[in-house]
């Protein structure tokens, strides 16, 4: 315990160098703005960014700082539009709308805004509590994993993504392969063989992580803003009151205390990301306060709880990716890519080989913290004014960057139509109902999936046996069976209950 | 409907995938899993997926009809030549050529979507290139920003 509070005192040290905290500054507020607009979210916004990042010749914990506060940014911006426009900035942010935006047609706007970026604090802070105390832990645990142990845990993490996704699991599981198979473009290192290169030499490196997430997620993202851009709910003018009084602070408490925890729970799932955080603590809200039927009328328990799992989650999704080096959610990959630029691979060896680089993001998490607590309170006025921008000069500027972005890093125009063609599409998948967050997953894990379980193998020459023999892989292969069997469990006995109630 | 079609796709894929892969054989190896078993595997599983889709398509999904708008194939045919032309022509030029027909399709009128174009064109440029020192292309424009 000591030990850890003198490196996250080091770690302090690192975040509040004054590069790092102007660029946490910075990287807050893009990322409020890039969380309130609608359409983009944190995979946009880091994902834009992370080759920037990487061009500008950042040093690796500075980028690293940067990206994490446009994260953590991203999840406090999302409820703005939510609440002011019934259009959620992210996808955590739409369970927010909810009672978020009839709130703010009874005139309650100000409140709303404000008691969410309360809760988002507080969401954030128990996560990051929670971190400083689990995540040593858990890096010290996974020492002991070995090739098969890291094998069950990748695939635990694709069953949790699956499982948890509702209501397209089989499609969870398409995008999981397809981003799998995306890994396994280009020079196989243990053999010698090019795979799917179809003889070009720019796919014998393998397609760039840049040029993957940039396509399925800013390009594909501007064709499906172009279908909605007529259709978007009247802004809301009047704001009224500004600021949450002492009632509506009591009021919400346990709720938000109760929400983070359990968003925190969920965000530590490898796999499992935000917007299933939020939907779940608004379920649990629900039902353990809406004793008169309030829920989804304006509610603003129903604003806290969900604003609290959401940040609380996407703070707790960095534990995986920090120890385990298994992204907890399809941001976190993309951070796990950004990494991969530096040659720095996450897992628990970082805790020890580079502590100041692991302990300076976790205390930067705080510092950011503080930092959009103070922006999104008095600086309200300035993000709403902000949505006024017009799409015509916003999507025109989000596709000159992205290019940007993906021409930095090797300069050619093979990326940038590779860019295109995968936005295009990612545009059909998501349109056909294939969410992009497996597919990410996929991408990232794909070649450490394979090298694990190849690896594994080799120590008994081929005997599968090894992939389920020690204590870890077991209980990991109980926990993929829990995952993929409960929830569609749980669904036919709720569906028989409402039956048995009907009837 | 939709899900059919994805499911077919994804089985298309999956045999496709199976049929390349099929020839991948190290010349000599230490291991007993070779480059073939793991996109074999996912093949494998794609074909699952889509099978299960093309037979069992969720009813949610039928209901969305794709159309393919114009406005849509203008935009994606802009990001085509955008990306093809972004070395040619240069990130400045390439970018005003770019938003004056995506801004069109969101709504801008000609004048102001040219506008747009040109300030995000100069702006990025100035910001990325001679501020941050993001090497872009500079293509035909070159004897004016000072080519490399």
């Amino acid at each position: 315990m000591g030990d850890t509070l003198q490196h996250l005192g080091e770690g302090f040290g690192v975040a509040l160098a004054p590069i790092n905290l102007l660029l946490g500054l910075i990287g807050s507020f893009i990322g409020t703005v890039v969380g309130m607009l609608p359409g983009l979210g944190p995979i946009n916004g880091v994902a834009i960014l992370m080759p920037l990042a990487f061009a500008l010749k950042l040093p690796p914990e500075s980028a690293l700082i940067l990206l994490t506060a446009v994260y953590i940014g991203c999840e406090f911006g999302g409820r703005i539009s939510s609440i002011l426009i019934n259009v959620p900035g992210d996808a955590g942010a739409i369970m927010t709308a909810v009672d978020g935006y009839p709130m703010a047609v009874k005139g309650q706007a100000g409140v709303a805004l404000s008691i969410s970026a309360w809760s988002s604090f507080i969401g954030s802070f128990v996560a990051f509590i929670g971190i400083v105390l689990a995540a040593p832990l858990l890096a010290r645990w996974a020492l002991a994993f070995g090739p098969a142990e890291y094998f069950a845990l990748m695939c635990f993490a694709f069953a949790c993504i699956t499982g948890l996704m509702g209501d397209a699991p089989m499609k969870a599981v398409l995008a999981a392969v397809l981003g799998l198979a995306l890994s396994t473009v280009g020079l196989d290192s243990n053999s010698g063989v090019y795979r799917f290169t179809a003889g070009s030499v720019h796919l014998s490196d393998g397609i760039q992580f840049v040029v993957v997430v940039i396509g399925l997620f800013s390009v594909s993202e501007v064709l499906l803003m172009l279908e909605q851009h007529l259709v978007q709910a009247p802004p809301i003018r009047a704001i009224g009151r500004n600021l949450f009084n002492r009632a509506e602070m009591a009021l919400t408490w346990w709720g938000t205390v109760r929400s983070s925890v359990l968003g925190f729970v969920v965000g530590v799932l490898p796999g499992a990301g935000a917007t299933i955080a939020s939907a779940m603590a608004y379920t649990m809200e629900k039902r353990l306060c809406d004793t008169e039927g309030t829920f989804g009328k304006g509610d603003i328990r129903g604003v806290a709880a969900p604003e609290a799992a959401n940040n609380a989650s996407a703070n707790g999704s960095f534990v995986p990716m920090l120890t385990l080096g298994v992204p907890g959610s399809g941001t976190t990959a993309v951070m796990v890519g950004a990494l991969s630029l530096y040659n720095i691979t996450p897992g628990p060896a970082l805790f020890t080989q580079q502590p100041t680089l692991v302990w300076g993001l976790i205390a930067s998490m705080a510092v950011c913290n503080v930092l959009l607590l103070i922006m999104n309170i008095p600086m309200i006025g300035l993000f709403t004014r902000m949505l006024a921008l017009p799409n015509w000069i916003l999507v025109p500027g989000i596709l000159a960057i992205s290019a940007v972005g993906v021409y930095a890093i090797h300069a050619t125009t093979f990326d940038l139509v590779l860019m295109v063609v995968l936005g295009i599409v990612g545009y059909l998948l998501r349109k056909a109902g294939v969410p992009m967050a497996p597919l990410i997953l996929g991408f990232v894990l794909g070649d450490m999936m394979e090298q694990n379980l190849r690896r594994a193998l080799s120590i008994t020459n081929g005997e599968l046996g090894i992939l389920w023999e020690s204590p870890i892989s077991i209980g990991l292969w109980v926990g993929v069976a829990t995952m993929l069997l409960l929830p569609p469990v749980y669904r036919r006995l709720s569906r028989r209950r409402a039956a048995a109630a009907a009837a | 409907m939709a899900d059919r079609i994805l499911g077919l796709l994804a089985l298309a894929l999956a045999i496709t995938m199976a049929w390349m892969a099929q020839s991948y054989q190290a010349e000599f190896s230490y291991e007993p899993v070779g480059p073939r078993a793991f996109p074999l595997l996912l093949a494998a599983v794609l074909a699952v997926a889509g099978m299960w889709l093309a037979v069992r398509p969720g009813r949610a999904a039928d209901a969305t009809v794709w159309r393919p708008a114009p406005a849509l194939l203008m935009v994606m045919a802009a990001m085509v030549v955008f990306a093809l032309l972004f070395q040619t022509l240069g990130f400045v030029l390439a970018t005003t050529l770019m938003a004056l027909p995506v801004g069109r399709s969101f709504g801008g009128r000609p004048l102001p979507s040219l506008a747009a174009g040109v300030g995000l064109g100069l702006g990025l440029y100035f910001l990325f290139d001679k501020l941050f020192d993001v090497i872009l292309p500079t293509g035909v424009l070159a004897f004016i920003l000072g080519g490399r």
